[in-house]
Order: C-alpha cells, then sequence, then structure tokens
C-alpha cells in the first residue's frame, strides 16, 4: 500500500509538470498542416506580445499561405534564462532547439558567442533597408528589426523650459531634490540609457566607439568619472533610490512625486495615449550627448530547422508594411531607414528626435556597466 | 521501498547542487559548460579547484553590506514573527471570544494574497503619499518618515508574509496542550503568566523553533519583497544574487552568493534538527 503510493506520488511529481510544459508549447502551435511552420520565441512586455500574436503574424500568414508561425511568449523575459541555455546546448549539440527565430535581450549575447546563423542581404534582401552601424555590435549576427530610444519625459505643471542638454539636465536635478529618478540600470533600459549617457559624456569618441563594438575591460577604468557624478547626484534623487523598473518610474511620473525622468519613448507614447500618464507630461530630448536608444535584434540558432522560410519571414518583418505596425502598435520606432516609410512617420518622431539612434555599450560592456554601477552609485 | 524517492532527490536535486559547488570551484567542464561559454568574469580552475571566486565575492564590500543586511533583516523578522505569532496563538488559545477567533482568521489571510500584490500594496501604502503618510501628517506628525523604499518596508513585507504560517504552528501547537494541564496549573494558585510560562512556553517548544527556523530560511532565500519595496543598495542577498546572475552575466559569483545563503541556511536548519532531536530524547526518557 506504502510502495504504490510513493510510486503514484513520483509519477505525479514527474509527468505533471512534464505534461502541464508540454500542453503549455501546444497551447500556441498551429495544428500539423502540410505547410512549413516556423517556432519563433519572444520575451518582452504586452506590446511585444501584441505586435506578434496581432499583427505581423497573422498578416505574414495570410500573405505567404502554407507557412505557419508558432508563437511563444514569455513575459518580462522570465524564461529567458533557460532559453539561453536550451539553445546554448542544443547549437553545441548540432540539434534543433525547438526555436527558430529569437526577439528578446539573449540574442546580443547569442550572437557574440557564437550561436546565431548571421543572415545576409542575400538572404534577405530587405536587409539593406536597415542601418549597417545597427549590425556593428552583434558582429552581424543578429538582426535589428525596431528600436526605441530614451527620452526625457517632464510634468509640464510644473517644468515650463526642460533643460536642452545633459549638463542643463544635471543642475536642473542638484536645483531640484527629490524630483528626480531613474530606474535602476540593471532592471530598465531607460535608467540604464541615463546612466551611461553621464558617463559616456566624459569618454573620448574613439573609446566610446571601442566600448560600443566589441569587450574592452581595460578601458571600464575610464568610467570612474561619470560614476562618480551619478554618485554624486544620489543626495539628490527622489529619496536617494533608483526604484525597480521602466514602469516604477512611469507610475512616480504619473503620480506627480518626480516631475522629470529618462523614459523609453515607445513606452512612455503608449502610456500617454493610453491615459496612464496625463497630458501634462511631456516628452523631449536632450543633446550633447543625447540618451543612448536602443535596437531591438532577431536572431537565428545555427540550428534552427526550415532556414528558407524563416529567411523569408524575417525578410517581412523587414518591410515597411511590416515595420509601419511597429510603428502604429507600440509607438516604437522603424528599424529600416526612415526614408524607405511614408512622411506621416518622418513627421511623428521629428519631436522626440527619435532617429538619432545613438549607440549603446555592447552586450558585455553593459553587464559590466550595472554591476559597477550597482558597486559604486547608490 | 526507499529508493525511487532517493533517485528522484538526487537527480532533480543533488546532482544540480553538485555541478553548483563545482561551479563555484572553477570546474567549467561536463554540466557547466553551458553556462561557462556565457558567463563574464568568472574564475576557473586548471588543476584542482580554486577559491578565487569566493575570495572575490567575499572581499567585495557591497555584497558584505548585503550579507549584514540580510543577517539583521532575517533576525528581527525571526524574533517579531514569533512574538506575533505567540502572543496571536496565546491569545485565541486562552480566550474564546469572537474578536479572538476574527483576530485568528485575519491573520491567516495573508497566506491567500500573492507576494508580489501585497509588495506592491505595502509599498504605496508606506510611500511619499501614502496612507500611513498622510495619516501621520494629518494627525500634526509632519516630519513622520517615509518607510517605503527602505529596510523597514523590507522588514514589514517579510513579517505580513510570514506571520500566518506562525500563526497556524503556533495555535495548533498550543490547542495539543491539554486544557487539563492548565486547569491543574490555575488550580494550584499559578498566575496566568506562570502558567504560560511554566506550562504552555516548554509545551510548544518544538512549533516555536519550527517557526522560527522555516521564517529565517524564507527570508534569507526571499526575493519578491526586497526587489520590489527595499532600497537600491544595500539589500537582501536574494535581490544581488538575482542581479549578479541576470544583469551582470557573472552566473559564477551568483552562485558562489547562493552558497552563503545555503550555509546561513544550514545554520538555521541545525538549530531545528537539535530541537527535533532534545525533544525525541526527553520523549523516550519519559516513556
Amino acid at each position: 500500500m506504502k510502495a504504490r503510493l510513493i510510486a503514484v506520488v513520483i509519477a505525479v511529481l514527474v509527468f505533471v509538470p512534464a505534461a502541464y510544459s508540454a500542453g503549455r508549447t501546444a497551447h500556441t502551435a498551429k495544428r500539423a498542416h502540410a505547410g512549413t511552420t516556423i517556432v519563433v520565441y519572444a520575451s518582452g512586455d504586452v506590446n511585444v506580445q501584441q505586435l506578434w500574436q496581432n499583427n505581423i503574424i497573422p498578416h505574414f500568414e495570410k500573405e505567404n499561405p502554407g507557412y505557419y508561425i508558432k508563437f511563444v511568449f514569455s513575459p518580462h523575459g522570465a524564461d529567458d534564462g533557460t532559453t539561453l541555455a536550451r539553445i546554448g546546448a542544443a547549437v553545441k549539440g548540432r540539434h534543433w532547439p525547438g526555436i527558430d527565430l529569437v526577439d528578446a535581450g539573449l540574442v546580443t549575447t547569442m550572437a557574440l558567442d557564437g550561436l546565431d546563423q548571421p543572415v545576409s542581404k542575400a538572404t534577405a534582401p530587405n536587409l539593406k533597408k536597415v542601418n549597417p552601424a545597427l549590425l556593428v555590435p552583434v558582429k552581424g549576427a543578429a538582426i535589428p528589426y525596431r528600436g526605441s530610444s530614451v527620452v526625457l519625459a517632464y510634468n509640464s505643471d510644473h517644468v515650463k523650459s526642460p533643460p536642452k542638454s545633459l549638463a542643463d539636465l544635471l543642475t536642473w536635478i542638484k536645483a531640484n531634490p527629490g524630483k528626480f529618478t531613474y530606474n535602476s540600470p540593471n532592471t530598465g533600459g531607460s535608467g540604464y540609457s541615463f546612466a551611461e549617457t553621464v558617463v559616456d559624456s566624459s569618454i573620448s569618441a574613439a573609446d566610446l566607439k571601442q566600448m560600443d563594438d566589441g569587450y574592452v575591460p581595460n578601458l571600464e577604468n575610464e568610467w570612474s568619472t561619470g560614476l562618480a557624478t551619478l554618485h554624486g547626484l544620489t543626495k539628490y534623487v527622489y529619496q536617494g533610490v533608483y526604484p525597480n523598473g521602466n514602469a516604477a518610474i512611469l507610475t512616480l511620473l504619473a503620480q506627480g512625486q518626480i516631475w522629470m525622468a529618462p523614459v523609453w519613448s515607445d513606452q512612455s507614447l503608449t502610456a500617454l495615449s493610453t491615459g496612464q500618464l496625463g497630458p501634462n507630461i511631456k516628452l523631449a530630448q536632450i543633446s550633447d550627448p543625447p540618451f543612448t536608444g536602443g535596437a531591438a535584434y532577431l536572431g537565428v540558432p545555427k540550428t534552427a530547422k526550415h532556414k528558407k522560410a524563416l529567411y523569408k519571414f524575417v525578410n517581412y518583418i523587414l518591410s515597411p508594411e511590416a515595420q509601419q505596425m511597429i510603428v502604429n502598435v507600440m509607438s516604437g520606432f522603424p528599424a529600416i531607414d526612415i526614408k524607405y516609410m511614408g512622411s506621416a512617420i518622418q513627421q511623428k518622431f521629428e519631436d522626440v528626435s527619435a532617429n538619432t539612434l545613438r549607440p549603446t555599450f555592447s552586450t558585455k560592456m553593459g553587464n559590466d556597466f550595472k554591476a559597477q554601477w550597482q558597486q559604486t552609485v547608490p | 521501498m526507499v529508493l525511487p524517492p532517493v533517485a528522484v532527490v538526487a537527480v532533480f536535486i543533488g546532482f544540480p547542487v553538485g555541478a553548483a559547488i563545482a561551479y563555484t570551484l572553477g570546474k567549467t567542464g561536463g554540466p557547466n559548460s553551458t553556462v561557462a561559454l556565457i558567463a563574464q568574469r568568472q574564475h576557473v580552475a586548471r588543476h584542482g579547484v580554486t577559491l578565487a571566486a569566493y575570495r572575490e565575492v567575499l572581499g567585495n564590500s557591497h555584497v558584505r553590506g548585503d550579507l549584514w543586511a540580510t543577517v539583521w533583516v532575517t533576525l528581527l523578522t525571526i524574533g517579531v514573527v514569533v512574538v506575533l505569532s505567540w502572543a496571536i496563538g496565546l491569545y485565541v488559545r486562552l480566550s474564546d471570544s469572537w474578536i479572538a477567533r476574527t483576530v485568528s482568521a485575519l491573520s491567516v489571510i495573508p497566506l491567500f494574497i500573492p507576494v508580489v500584490i501585497a509588495s506592491y500594496a505595502i509599498l504605496t501604502f508606506y510611500a511619499a503619499q501614502g496612507f500611513i503618510k498622510t495619516l501621520a501628517y494629518q494627525a500634526g506628525w509632519h516630519s513622520f518618515p517615509t518607510l517605503g523604499y527602505t529596510m523597514w518596508a523590507v522588514v514589514i513585507g517579510e513579517i505580513w508574509v510570514n506571520v500566518p504560517f506562525g500563526v497556524l504552528m503556533m495555535s495548533s501547537g498550543l490547542n495539543a496542550v491539554p486544557n487539563a494541564l492548565i486547569e491543574a496549573a490555575r488550580d494550584s494558585g499559578a498566575s496566568l503568566p506562570r502558567t504560560v510560562r511554566s506550562v504552555l512556553i516548554p509545551m510548544n517548544v518544538i512549533p516555536t523553533v519550527i517557526v522560527a527556523t522555516f521564517t529565517g530560511i524564507y527570508v534569507l532565500g526571499s526575493f519578491t519583497v526586497p526587489y520590489l519595496t527595499g532600497p537600491s543598495a544595500p539589500n537582501l542577498l536574494g535581490v544581488s544574487m538575482s542581479q549578479f546572475f541576470q544583469s551582470f552575466n557573472q552566473p559564477q559569483q551568483a552562485e558562489v552568493m547562493a552558497m552563503i545563503v545555503f550555509v546561513l541556511a544550514v545554520g538555521l536548519g541545525a538549530v531545528y534538527v537539535w530541537a527535533n532531536m532534545r525533544a525525541a530524547r526527553r520523549a523516550s526518557q519519559i516513556s
């Protein structure tokens, strides 16, 4: 009796999670068709999910009968770590990782560690419309497909003339203690961008380029000036705290607890249109230097299946039609040069001057930068 | 018939733990080769083992700050949770009024609220524009401290999360004390405090130790509460661990921190085992 009980308990422990995860994968799958099925893994917020699930994928499938996309979504990148390990192990063992296309922060890591299959202009012709500078930090092994930049959000009830340059911004922060903060760089790109921008302002252009394009740990001591400036700001930021996550900053702005903060352009434009941020919140870009922007990259694991179909899909994502969806759905901005888009798009991005996508540190430099920030600033 | 569970434990727990220990000692081959392929700033032992990763982590003054924060938050939470759950358990045991029943029901409610939601609620409740501060301001206390984003918010959150389990354990432990013993003590003229001290406390040692150790182990490994409500630095090791693992891409250092937490938790576990063995020994002496 006892033996049977133990056996049942073990069976339940082993099979229930297995069946659950299998069921979860099957849930998003299209049932077996005669055509080709591509598996896409994406992570991020609901806006990313909407972009894929309700826009890019149905349009592609409609225009290309016989091609099916199986979509796997990981909210806030909760499964990114395990997915990276899974792809890494599969590529090392030369078998299919179960994923053909990845849209997540881990793509840049994959690209630099040689887990990505480079996509060329020959296989996806629309790649020639993409700014080639975006391909350098990933060694050409990942495909930039959308971008967003960081802008300065301010409460126009209290701030009549927002700072125009980084130096003005730093002066404003000290003149208005407790009314500015940014999220900790390791928890979101908007705070990261502010921190990097301050540090960048004291680094020579040549060294900065090296930091953007590769991993040069021996240049990291040049960060100390900027990090000291940032540390000096701690007594002026809201409660001396750097909240965790981009969204926490938007909440503080919306509540009027802070009057100014760096925010993602796409996230804040969406928040403004849904009313999460009131009409008194305005966006502006600074100069000298401007905040960094970032491209979101797609990656193809080296051992992906159906490469031909995959390139067709990638090419579609880089078409002006699909890029238009990125603008409409998530207020992101196109990865292809704006001149390929309509004039309405060009106007839309003029006021946040978002087409100055200032490049950011390469992934590994960025990881070290986050670590040093955490050690020195708060 | 003990073999299948042992096998499950060995495969699903023993093996990953073994691999992680080997990785912290600089062994990057075999099961660690995938993580080692991606990680940054790792210490690799060419021959034998190296303690370089431990030296780096323990030599980092910020990690030590996080360690002390973890220790004092854990001890304070254990203390408050034990006292609170004892008080509630005792009140429910000795009083049969509707207030006592309501208090015991209310104290268990946090068990049914997800920790993420609770953390956000605590953060807003104690924030600069939160309820508590507004109330204090209305009452004329203008300098009332803002607790949101401080270690105090973390302590409040940890207590909030752990009190229900404490109350459940203490009430069941106290309910197991026969009424006859309490009445006998009262009949021989013992006051209520004396009855508690000489009858209830000695009869309720094991539940108390369980509450203390389990609360401690929970706080040592907690992430959500300190991540959402705590300050930027220093914070609990659970938060630093995830930063090192995910944001800084330094899994080896994160695993070293996990080992530190493991050692602290083993310390608490030892207290639990000692208390159980002591109780078992006493039980065998009586019979």
